[in-house]
């Protein structure tokens, strides 16, 4: 039988690029995000204890991430505002998401446009379409009804189609 | 099935990227550290050997003692800062909280460097505290377990 630490290595291993993903929207740099998700899986594993070191449900870990999330944000908010006079030159390209292709132009655009995406609606585009959660799950996470997370998940998709166009059509016209 | 709209078309080009090398051996390490005690108590074994009479009683009043020992230790010191600790910040409300003992095991006798015995307890404590967040109203539980050891030097046989 496989031990409980490799079978969390193996849920990891599947799961952390969502979870990864999903920590983003919560931090301004992928480390602080990394460790969110570390945080994560410290609180599942003394949580599973109970149930027999058992790999998590999904969702509850998106649930325990976006706490963690907005414990982190407040935190952050007032570093910010502390640092507010320093100037970084910091500019390497940070992204949240990887296009299969390269020199994909609508998928580059889309990527811009989701990380741009206000808060409620991103959460939802990233649980419901990489997270592979239903409306249902997505509903117990944020502590909202299905049919919002489903109206959000809509109008998310509606703003992306919206901002791709608007793209392209500016880039068509000055091309 | 559904067919995907446009948009869902362009998103499944996009994949989020793994998790960095550094952030996977760090949570790999400390899954091994998490589950090493869970690995040792499932390797112990019966080892055939005969354990006096005697010490089931000593056992029983140690355990007992041990008890009450940390009772009162608990009665004096503030609670530690663990993950379980409720959030520092004013937007996080503490609705309840609780520390206690699940379970007490007697790991023997164990030598010290200097050659006197001391007889260990192992106490698996639980501290949990649920924590209501007050923009969105959700009330979370945050839970910690740790493990204790107490020895108490034996000084008759």
């Amino acid at each position: 039988m496989n031990s409980p630490a490799n079978e969390w290595k193996k849920w990891l291993a599947e799961n952390g690029p969502r979870l990864l993903l999903f920590a983003r929207g919560w931090c301004n740099s992928r480390q602080d995000a990394e460790d969110l998700v570390q945080d994560a899986v410290l609180k599942m594993w003394h949580h599973q204890a109970e149930k027999g070191h058992r790999t998590p449900d999904l969702p509850l870990v998106f649930s325990t991430i976006r706490f963690g999330g907005l414990n982190h944000h407040r935190t952050e908010s007032r570093r910010r505002k502390r640092e507010e006079s320093v100037i970084y030159l910091n500019d390497f390209k940070d992204v949240w998401l990887d296009p299969l292709l390269e020199e994909d132009e609508e998928a580059l655009i889309l990527r811009e446009a989701v990380q741009n995406l206000s808060q409620k609606l991103r959460e939802v585009v990233v649980m419901k379409f990489w997270g592979g959660l239903t409306f249902s799950q997505i509903s117990e996470t944020l502590a909202v009804s299905p049919n919002t997370a489903a109206s959000r998940y809509r109008y998310a998709l509606e703003q992306l189609a919206h901002e791709l166009r608007r793209i392209k059509e500016d880039r068509h016209a000055s091309a | 099935m559904q067919a995907l709209d446009p948009i869902e078309t362009i998103l499944a080009r996009l994949m989020p990227p793994a998790l960095s090398q550094d952030c996977q051996h760090d949570i790999d390490t400390m899954l091994d550290e998490l589950a090493a005690p869970l690995a040792e108590n499932g390797a112990a074994s019966p080892s055939g050997k005969t354990v006096p009479r005697w010490l089931f009683g000593g056992g029983i009043a140690a355990a007992v003692a041990g008890l009450l020992a940390v009772a009162a230790f608990q009665q004096v010191t503030p609670k530690s800062d663990t993950i379980a600790s409720a959030p520092a910040s004013p937007d996080f409300v503490l609705v309840s909280g609780s520390d206690r003992i699940e379970s007490v095991t007697d790991e023997g006798q164990h030598e010290n460097f200097d050659g006197s015995a001391m007889h260990a307890l192992r106490l698996s404590a639980v501290e949990e505290n649920n924590v209501r967040d007050q923009q969105s109203g959700m009330v979370v539980q945050i839970s910690a377990r740790r493990d204790e050891f107490l020895f108490t030097p034996v000084t008759s046989f």
